[in-house]
């Protein structure tokens, strides 16, 4: 009985992890990559090399700016800098559409930066798949769901989760590889059951709507307007009125909530003598994610209208899940943690997909050709990681490469990113399999180790600067370039060392360590 | 931090090595059952030691999440580098442990 549940746990496993592999793949190293999403957008608009300015300083430059720009706009927005983003950020909304731009800190002038997404693309991309609202969220939902199926029936299938807790035995082809995927399954698994049951609380209202149409019927934004404290923002009232200064604003707003600081700044009617002004807390001040923490002024006086604090136990269990998911409030250690974390659960998913083929290419090992099915989940395991891989790379590459002037320039990088990916899936249909395999990952390090050379050829920037400037996001940019590149060099060295005839790989492994290679094998089998 | 990180190492290197055949790997020889008992109550004491390392100084929030990161990755570190150094590995654990009263004085 407990044998045969286990064995349905373990087909269910095989197949849930096979079917959504390469989207989970694609999913979870675009949004590790996105925990560096303000690092890489820095990166990617690299003529604003900027010193992070006080909020008051920033406030009043960006209050300035939109009072001479945009006096007549319905609303102003303004994100205040801070150490990871230290443009200003604004947008002032016309009853014709918006208006996105980035302000200098040192001046309140237009940043002259180039158009581009930077890391705001990989981190939607993560949830949205580059698809129209709200089918890639479904798509990327149902993904989750079935990481977490697959994660809960691996677990079962697992035999022995705490006799091979430490256990991880390199050099034994299958065996590696299953030793592999436990390892970094089992030793992340918290990280691995919380990025992924919190994916599904982020979307919850969309995945698991019972509740709310039970509630609320046909009228559901009723329920977010109970749930979240709705900006009672107060009518224009068609008369001009003029607006006191934001920088004392933020420090009423920093008293009131005990030195929290702001992090946005809303304004309605901004030319109306009604005008009023909502400070929002900053997010990135704890791990409970914290949307309703805001207060309400008077855009003439700065007299509080009202106040909203972060409601219920439920919201902050639910702020909770998406603070953890989001980490915004993670230290650059932390947030490198957090990379690793989510690289482990890359590589997880991975070593599955080459697992399942590998077990099943055994089968095959003496022909020529193998049957379609194999061959496909070949051609996709190539062009899903290897591809991807190359396909970020071009991303990077295109942001240096595209001429400023370019009209839809942002485009096209992200063109680029999809046009590379496509090229590699062509190419991996192209090659027998190792091949693609080699050249793919071998492509990828030529084009991460390019990327510091490119950089210091397009701008006015190179590693020598950066040191000298102090600048150590850049600098950071071109070690872990390059590190990248020599991650995939050993990759690719490795898949074509495992692909030379056995003996000789034998024979020359024997030759280097012959004791303790027999030593272990004794033990270990 | 770093403080929580060498004792979450030698932690896990403790718990591994008290299990027989990581034992026998790294030092040729079984381990006697009261080194399996030393090695695993150090082990426990070492992580129990890290959490109270990981919380001061940060909210109690971000105090355990840290922790739990610096959990995973040591496990993970040690994990990794073992089949490939395990005396390097070992080593790093010693060498961590010995040094952990110095970061305790300077990050106190």
């Amino acid at each position: 009985m407990k044998e045969a549940f286990r064995q349905s746990m373990a087909w269910l496993h095989t197949w849930a992890g096979l079917i959504f592999g390469w989207l989970l793949f694609a999913i979870f190293l675009t949004g590790s990559l996105s925990y560096f999403r303000m690092e890489i957008t820095q990166w990617m608009q690299p003529e604003a090399r900027l010193e992070v300015v006080d909020a008051g300083t920033a406030i009043g430059l960006a209050q300035r700016y939109l009072e001479q720009q945009a006096p007549k706009a319905e609303s102003w927005f303004i994100t205040l800098p801070d150490a990871r983003q230290p443009a200003i950020g604004i947008m002032w909304v016309n009853h014709d559409g918006f208006v996105l731009k980035r302000l200098d800190p040192r001046n309140g002038a237009e940043l002259p930066v180039r158009d581009s997404r930077g890391g705001d693309f990989l981190y939607r991309f993560h949830f949205e798949l580059q698809m129209p609202y709200p089918w890639g969220r479904w798509l990327a939902s149902g993904a989750a769901m079935l990481m977490f199926v697959a994660l809960i029936s691996g677990i079962i299938t697992h035999k022995k989760i705490f006799k091979d807790f430490f256990t991880f035995r390199p050099r034994k082809g299958q065996r590696s590889w299953l030793d592999g995927h436990n390892a970094v399954g089992v030793l992340v698994l918290p990280f691995h059951l919380m990025i992924t049951y919190s994916s599904l609380v982020i979307f919850m209202s969309m995945v698991m709507p019972a509740g709310i149409l039970a509630g609320y019927g046909d009228r559901p934004q009723g329920f977010f307007n109970e749930v979240l404290p709705v900006s009672d923002a107060p009518e224009a009232a068609g008369q001009p009125g003029t607006l006191a200064p934001f920088g004392p604003m933020l420090e009423q707003a920093r008293q009131a909530w005990n030195g929290a600081e702001v992090g946005q700044v809303e304004v309605y009617h901004p030319g109306d003598r009604n005008a009023s002004v909502s400070l929002l807390r900053r997010s990135s001040d704890g791990v409970i994610y914290d949307p309703g923490t805001g207060l309400l002024l008077q855009g003439s006086s700065g007299q509080v209208l009202s106040a909203t604090t972060l409601g219920s136990w439920p919201m902050r269990i639910a702020g909770g899940f998406y603070g953890l998911h989001m980490g915004h409030f993670a230290t650059p250690i932390l947030r490198w943690l957090y990379f690793f974390c989510g690289l482990a659960g890359t590589a997880m998913i991975g070593s599955g997909l080459v697992i399942w083929l590998g077990k099943r290419q055994l089968k095959h090992a003496g022909t020529a050709v193998l049957p379609f099915e194999l061959r496909l989940v070949e051609v996709l395991n190539i062009a899903g990681m290897a591809g991807l891989v190359v396909a970020v790379g071009g991303f990077f590459w295109a942001n240096r490469l595209l001429p400023v002037a370019l009209a839809g320039r942002a485009g096209w990088e992200v063109n680029a990113f999809f046009i590379a990916w496509a090229l590699m899936l062509v190419h991996a249909v192209w090659r027998r399999g190792r091949r693609a395999w080699v050249e793919q990952l071998g492509l990828a390090a030529l084009l991460f180790a390019g990327l510091p050379l490119l950089d210091a050829l397009t701008t006015d920037g190179n590693p020598w600067r950066y040191l000298l400037r102090g600048d150590w996001l850049m600098l950071g940019f071109d070690l872990a370039f390059v590190g990248c590149a020599g991650l995939f060099a050993w990759a690719a060295w490795k898949v074509r060392r495992a692909g030379l005839p056995k003996d000789s790989t034998i024979a020359r492994r024997e030759r280097v360590r012959p004791a303790r290679t027999g030593a272990l094998e004794a033990e270990m089998n | 931090m770093l403080l929580a990180l060498l004792l979450c190492y030698a932690g896990w290197a403790g718990l591994c090595l008290s299990m027989d055949r990581h034992f026998l790997h790294v030092s040729g020889r079984p381990a006697s059952a009261r080194h399996r008992l030393g090695l695993r109550l150090g082990g426990w004491l070492l992580l129990g030691a890290s959490l109270w390392a990981a919380l001061p100084g940060h909210a109690l929030g971000v105090g355990l999440v840290q922790w739990s990161a610096l959990l995973m990755f040591s496990a993970l570190a040690w994990v990794l580098l073992l089949p490939y150094r395990p005396r390097l590995a070992v080593w790093v654990a010693g060498l961590g442990l010995l040094a952990s009263p110095a970061v305790a004085m300077v990050s106190l």
